[in-house]
């Protein structure tokens, strides 16, 4: 684009030899300059701009009322809020003022149309306090394992086919391709390819989260650790799995429609209750759950079980 | 402190910092944290993992157009050191900084003060709880925090 040059906002002062530079003809050009300044940091920039002016562009087209209906969908009006959030280019506070603007506008549906979003913009106070409160502990399991495995026998490698998004199911690999070139993954994909990993790879969640934290723009070990926490079950009362119906039905079927194991070998297509045979040990717990449940009370946020709404807490 | 220098750090990089809202003519500064992206911090590395690994070109990217938008002088290193070398070119008394979530925001503001005084403005909270807060499930957080979060709505413009 001709119109790409990045200048940096003016300075009153002086700048001081060896400070890092702020004018770029082109955003090529801050890409390889960024490239030379950091050699250990692999890759390009993201297709998502930073800054203020694109946030505020982002925070002019929430939609409170769509977004409770269909914030689940990969395709949904979620905000993609998130990485301008995360790094205070909008404060959660400005975030609440505009929602409530959007809601008090004509048509704008008033409070109950706001709900749920406000519920989401909560699960982000509530992360960034319980950082505060754990600090580097955040790194630890909070609470022992419900899946019935030992957390020895999590591999704490990422597997190669998985960093290489080459695992041959189509919607990890699109997922992970996602994260690797965009930093931005949409709620769902982030719980399933979690689940993925610590479940059906018993692989350890501190290393999904490492993994997660190097390319995320939104990457901080709240929202992100405390999440993979809540997959493997370190922070909630049982673990997070899903099934081929609930990834096909919230993807609109793109995966699926593509995948060569979509006829045969697929490790997600069977019934909540032949997976949870299959990946867990029994527990007194476990037994308990009507797995049935799960689905129907996935996108509702009632009750004492709120963490099941989680699919869509990210913005 | 009549001449000090803003400290802007990861978590503030907008306008809403309370920094640069108290004192929109001062020199700022905000250092690329090289440990940090190296991996080798708690905010993007597991502290009891494997080899540390570095954060990838888009993160700083990101953080570059944000920091691009703001008036705010751009440094790589050691964070408090080169926060002091700044203070000293501008020959500041004093850092003024936001509050912010990591840990490390407090140890490095810490690091500072051994050699300059610095103030810590708390950003706008999303909602104000006073005492103690119960984070064992966020079912428990949100009892108090909706009720708090909504008392500012009116259903009137």
């Amino acid at each position: 684009m001709a119109t790409d040059s990045l200048s940096g906002a003016p300075l009153s002062w002086p700048e001081q030899p060896g400070e890092l530079p702020r004018q770029f003809e082109s955003r090529q050009a801050l890409e390889a300059e960024l490239q030379h300044l950091f050699p250990e940091a692999e890759g390009s920039l993201s297709p998502i701009r930073g800054g203020r002016h694109q946030a505020e562009a982002l925070l002019g087209r929430i939609q409170p009322a769509r977004y409770a209906k269909g914030r689940n969908f990969l395709d949904g009006p979620v905000t993609r809020l998130s990485p301008y959030i995360r790094h205070g280019a909008l404060s959660l506070a400005e975030v609440r003022d505009a929602v409530f603007a959007r809601l008090q506008a004509p048509g704008g549906g008033g409070r109950p149309a706001g709900e749920k979003l406000i519920n989401e913009l909560g699960w982000r106070d509530y992360w960034q306090r319980l950082w505060q409160q754990l600090g580097g502990g955040i790194w630890r399991d909070q609470e022992e394992l419900k899946t019935g495995h030992h957390p020895g026998t999590y591999s704490s490698e990422l597997p190669a086919d998985v960093a290489e998004g080459r695992t041959g199911l189509a919607c990890m690999d699109g997922f992970i391709a996602e994260l690797h070139t965009s930093g931005w993954l949409h709620n769902h994909a982030r719980m399933w390819l979690a689940a993925y990993l610590v479940h059906w790879r018993r692989v350890r969640w501190q290393a999904g989260a490492q993994w997660f934290l190097r390319h995320l723009l939104d990457g901080d070990p709240a929202s992100n650790n405390l999440s993979w926490q809540w997959v493997a079950s370190s922070f909630s009362h049982k673990p997070y799995f899903f099934n081929r119906g609930n990834l096909e039905r919230y993807s609109g079927g793109s995966f699926c429609r593509s995948c060569r194991l979509s006829e045969q070998g697929c490790p997600f297509d069977a019934s909540y209750e032949q997976l949870e045979a299959e990946l867990f040990q029994p527990l007194p717990s476990l037994r308990s759950v009507d797995a049935g449940r799960r689905e129907r009370s996935s996108p509702r946020s009632s009750g004492p079980s709120a963490a099941l709404s989680r699919p869509t807490r990210r913005h | 402190m009549e001449r000090p220098i803003l400290w802007i750090h990861g978590e503030a990089l907008g306008p809403a910092n309370p920094a640069l809202q108290a004192h929109p003519d001062r020199p700022a500064v905000f250092v690329f944290d090289a440990e940090l992206l190296a991996g080798r911090s708690p905010t993007t590395g597991d502290p009891a993992g494997g080899a540390p690994q570095a954060v990838s070109l888009k993160r700083i990217g990101f953080l570059y157009e944000c920091l691009l938008e703001l008036p705010v002088s751009l440094r790589h290193g050691d964070v408090a050191a080169e926060v002091l070398a700044f203070a000293r070119a501008h020959g500041a008394d004093g850092i003024v900084t936001s509050a912010g979530t990591d840990p490390r925001v407090e140890a490095i503001g810490k690091a500072l003060e051994q050699e300059l005084p610095v103030e810590v403005l708390e950003p706008e909270p999303f909602v104000q709880l006073d005492g103690r807060v119960d984070l064992g499930r966020f079912s428990r957080y949100w009892r108090r925090a909706e009720r708090e979060v909504w008392a500012n709505w009116s259903p009137q413009q």
